[in-house]
């Protein structure tokens, strides 16, 4: 808990003292990374620590004793606090030389709100009362607002006001959901919400509100259609910190809400249920929607949508476990969805940060115009060839093994339960399975068509490499996608630990020697074992064709195209990929269309509200302050005539005032 | 021990696969009442490319010289997962049928992005095409396996083989509607007419292959028979186990290695015959025929469910 304090106060120092010296461009820049990158290591260690050595409640009493400042750090906000400062890390060396893309367009600014952001998301984390909660919940949503609108363009604009409806539309659910746990229990410690046992009608009211309310912040289906708004308007580092770490904050609500402040009352199957659906109809739609995509950061956007709902099958496998009180189960499903919390957001900050580097050195966002980066760009493009295998749940990266242990809870739970929990478990494999083959789809055509071929612009042709401290951030994610897909088997017990102490379940042993197992089946993988022999087994033909190879090699001839002269438009482009799936899988995209009238609704519900306002906020002038003003004006109207601006009448005025008083005078006497 | 079973399996994986695509065109030939070139000529073949000069396209890069190796290698990894000679998998933690489909899709995603990579619209289109079929059989692949999982109460190859064998299995009637499922799903993944569309020789010229030349096309070659032989062997360890060595006695492990083959060669050989029965399908219309597949693997779902 100590090192958060100090991280926290080394965040508002960066955060002010960036702010302070917003004139002078390069210190403030300096000046809030170096803060961000100090601040994050200590949060970095304090996650660690919450996740290995929970730390009890402390308190700090205030006057209002519904706002005691209490927090705790237990393994599931210690997990989180990984997350997001893990990412807060990368984005902040990244940002080191990203930012200067920002110079003159409110690059301290960037800084200020950038560390606001993330001690407010450490906040959330660990504040254990709903009053602080919110406080740092809304601050989160704010900072994170003027994160996205930081270009001043008409897009950002757009996007970061439908986000910031979004965000207050899922705030406002969240609060409700807490004032009612907190009009029971008449308080607003979550101490006292554990400790409570809810009616299943309060606690499925409750639950309801919250998961609608987190699942906004986290982007689930129907309400993802801020997304691919919002995050491409961000900076690509704040991108990467929203994408990997902000919304996974929506999925640690709906987990602490559902199985942590309700624990004490009654899980029921249909919220399961119903999160598994949620999250099987996120998973397709969102990678169907991403491949319809040409702008590289909207694709990742929508890429996020459907890791939130692999997330949200793995949570709701955990709640269904729950619900049918089979821990081990609960355990499994749970654990693979914090698992997968986990590697969404090394590979998607990844991802994110490639992104930027690529808008870094050509200026475009748009694929079509992008191409043959691989060349000029090496390190990009592998960090991003990583991150599209790891995204993609390519065996031995880390994706894999989440997805794997995602279907393993998925299998587990259909052999244990009855038909709806059977049913409910085919729906949610096939989609995963659809989901899974869309995905790898989609990322061939992002790194297909962005690095590979020929270059199709001239702001292709004349990419360069982005500095190191770029290249650093990126390869540290791939780095730790390649260690948390081969360190499975010593990875998945921390997760493992982890859920079971969310779900108050006895130990589940999910790891044996060098495999990862699933103990209710007896299932085993190893990614160690497969990576191993993955490179013996590849370095087998590629000896076989160096050596038996006799004729050399050459590259030099151009691409075959039936006797016409090739040129760099021939070959597939972002479009073609796009229209052939469309074909196929058209009635998804019909559904779009309908489905992004749902937060258009909330913007225009929120435009009707200003426009009340705006009739409503003038009625008091209109009736008070205009009346009397009325008044005034009418009484100076007949006032004028006797105001004749002749001196002589006013001496008149004055000599007939005196005889007045004089007669006054004499009378009242 | 079973490590050198593994070993063994990739060996004759290796083997065998020119053999298959040779026997193919032996069999077409018949068909065509020709005399055709010998079951070896692929043998050959190989042989001469690699001699050839190894030519890639002057924008390619790295993905186009690392898929063949890559795809390759992937085979083997899969032949020590996947039973074939034995009813278990030789190397058990590989044999995990989720494992299964996602290395799979590891060869896919860099078949399709060396296509892409060569900068070749054929071989671009092809390679979309690949990345599609790969889309629309996976549900049924899945929903055939999901089946055979519930019946079996185990995901490893080897165990579902085993619970399928000891006829154990909870739901016959679904078990076989899920096999029919999983073969056509199988018959679809072996890029055989009427669905070889990423290959389509008279539309695509050779598809994702087209820039590829000398010892990386013997190579990738290769490796496509490798993927047919993996396939075929997944299906038959899954929903015919019966004949395969259950113990390591060597006479149960010949006379496995003998069962394996013989099954092999008649599912190839009844593939061959539909290969040449057929017109390649319009493309726009596979999506049809999936989805009935997926509607048989569903009918084997609820069989499964209701434990018929």
């Amino acid at each position: 808990m100590g090192m958060l304090l100090i991280s926290s106060v080394i965040s508002a120092a960066g955060a002010v003292l960036a702010l302070c010296t917003l004139r002078f461009e390069n210190t403030s820049k300096a000046l809030g990374c170096l803060a961000g990158i100090a601040a994050a290591g200590f949060a970095l260690a304090a996650g660690v620590l919450g996740v290995f050595a929970p730390a009890e409640p402390v308190s700090i009493t205030t006057p209002f004793s519904f706002a005691n400042f209490t927090v705790m750090l237990n393994p599931l906000s210690g997990l989180l606090l990984v997350v997001v400062n893990l990412l807060a890390l990368v984005a902040w060396i990244y940002g080191l030389s990203y930012l200067d893309e920002y110079k003159g367009k409110g690059m301290g600014a960037i800084g200020f709100f950038m560390n606001l952001f993330v001690v407010s998301m450490n906040m959330v984390l660990v504040a254990d009362n709903a009053f602080w909660f919110l406080v740092f919940f809304e601050l989160m949503s704010l900072a994170s607002y003027f994160l996205v609108i930081v270009e001043q363009k008409e897009q950002s604009v757009k996007g970061g006001f439908l986000y910031l409806i979004m965000a207050h539309v899922g705030f406002l659910m969240i609060m409700i959901s807490y004032l009612v746990m907190a009009g029971i229990t008449g308080s607003f410690e979550f101490a006292d919400f554990r400790a409570a046992r809810f009616e299943p009608g309060i606690a499925s009211l409750a639950f309801m509100l919250a998961f609608l309310g987190f699942g906004c912040k986290a982007g689930m289906f129907p309400f993802h259609s801020w997304l691919p708004q919002a995050h491409p308007a961000a900076p690509s580092n704040v991108s990467a910190l929203m994408s990997g770490g902000m919304i996974k904050i929506g999925i640690f609500g709906i987990v602490k809400v559902g199985l942590d402040l309700l624990g004490a009352s009654d899980c029921q199957l249909w919220w399961g249920a119903l999160i598994v659906i949620i999250g099987a109809l996120s998973s397709v739609l969102g990678v169907a929607y991403a491949l319809g995509e040409h702008d590289i950061k909207k694709l990742l956007a929508y890429h996020s949508v459907e890791n939130i709902g692999i997330i949200l099958l793995g949570v709701g496998i955990g709640f269904v476990g729950v619900a049918a009180n089979q821990p081990p189960i609960a355990v499994l499903g749970l654990m693979a969805g914090l698992y997968h919390v986990l590697n969404h957001a090394t590979f998607k900050g990844l991802l994110f940060l490639g992104a930027g580097s690529v808008l870094y050195s050509t200026g475009t966002r748009n694929m079509e115009a992008l191409g043959g980066l691989g060349r000029a760009m090496p390190v990009t493009s592998v960090c991003f060839l990583v991150g599209s295998l790891a995204i993609s749940a390519i065996p031995p990266l880390n994706g894999f093994v989440s997805e794997w242990f995602t279907y393993q809870g998925m299998f587990s739970i259909a052999l244990s339960g009855g038909i709806a929990v059977k049913l409910l478990a085919a729906f949610a494999a096939v989609s995963l399975a659809i989901t899974g083959a869309l995905a790898v789809t989609c990322f061939v055509k992002a790194y297909g068509v962005t690095f590979l071929a020929a270059p199709r612009s001239e702001c292709a042709r004349n990419a360069r490499e982005v500095p190191g401290p770029m290249k650093a951030g990126m390869a540290v994610l791939a780095v730790v996608c390649v260690c948390l897909g081969l360190g499975a088997p010593w990875v998945a017990p921390v997760m493992e630990s982890i859920a079971s102490a969310t779900t108050n379940a006895p130990a589940l042993a999910v790891a044996a020697g060098a495999d990862a197992v699933n103990p209710v089946l007896g299932s085993a993988v190893s990614t160690p074992l497969v990576a191993v022999l993955l490179i013996a087994l590849v370095l087998v033909p590629v000896l076989l064709r160096a050596a038996l190879g006799k004729g050399g090699s050459a590259r030099d001839r151009d691409p075959w195209a039936c006797g016409y002269a090739p040129d760099a438009n021939m070959p597939v482009i972002a479009a073609t990929f796009a229209s052939e799936v469309s074909m196929f899988l058209s009635p998804l995209y019909t559904a779009r269309v309908a489905l992004a009238r749902t937060s258009g609704t909330f913007v225009a519900l929120c435009q009707g509200t200003v426009r009340a306002a705006a009739a409503v906020e003038p009625a008091g002038d209109r009736y008070l302050v205009d009346s009397v003003a009325a008044f005034v004006k009418w009484l100076s109207r007949y006032v004028r005539a006797i105001e004749g601006g002749n001196f002589r009448v006013y001496i008149v005025y004055i000599v007939a005032a005196l005889v007045l008083f004089l007669v006054l005078a004499i009378m009242v006497n | 021990m079973e490590f050198g079973i593994a070993v063994v399996q990739a060996l004759l994986l290796v083997a065998l696969a020119p053999l298959v695509s040779g026997s193919a065109r032996w069999m077409r030939a018949k068909m065509h009442t020709r005399r055709g070139p010998s079951i070896l000529q692929d043998c050959y073949d190989i042989a001469k490319l690699f001699k050839r000069q190894d030519v890639r396209t002057a924008e390619s890069s790295f993905v186009h010289r690392i898929m063949p190796p890559l795809f390759f290698g992937v085979m083997l990894l899969l032949a020590m997962g996947v039973p074939m000679i034995t009813r278990f998998s030789p190397i058990s933690v590989l044999g995990d049928v989720i494992l299964i489909i996602y290395l799979m899709a590891l060869p896919r995603f860099f078949f399709s992005l060396a296509a892409v990579d060569s900068g070749d619209a054929y071989a671009g289109l092809g390679g979309v095409r690949e990345l599609l079929i790969g889309v629309l059989v996976e549900p049924a692949l899945m929903l055939a396996l999901f089946v055979a999982v519930l019946a079996t109460g185990t995901t490893n190859v080897g165990g579902m083989g085993e619970g399928i064998a000891s006829l154990s299995a909870g739901s016959p009637v679904g078990v076989m509607l899920a096999g029919v499922a999983f073969a056509c799903a199988c018959y679809m993944e072996l890029g055989k007419l009427p669905y070889d569309l990423a290959e389509a020789e008279q539309e695509l010229q050779e598809g994702p292959l087209s820039e590829y030349s000398g010892p990386s096309l013997a190579l990738a070659k290769m490796s496509l028979s490798m993927k047919q032989i993996i396939v075929v062997s997944w299906f038959v360890a899954i929903f015919v186990p019966w004949g395969s060595a259950t113990d390591m006695s060597l006479a149960s492990l010949a006379i496995g290695l003998g069962v394996w083959l013989a099954k092999v060669a008649v599912i190839f050989g009844a593939c061959s015959v539909i290969e040449n029965l057929v017109a390649r399908v319009r493309y726009k219309l596979l999506g049809r025929q999936t989805w009935a597949v997926v509607g048989i693997a569903a009918f084997a779902f609820v069989f499964c469910v209701l434990g018929i």
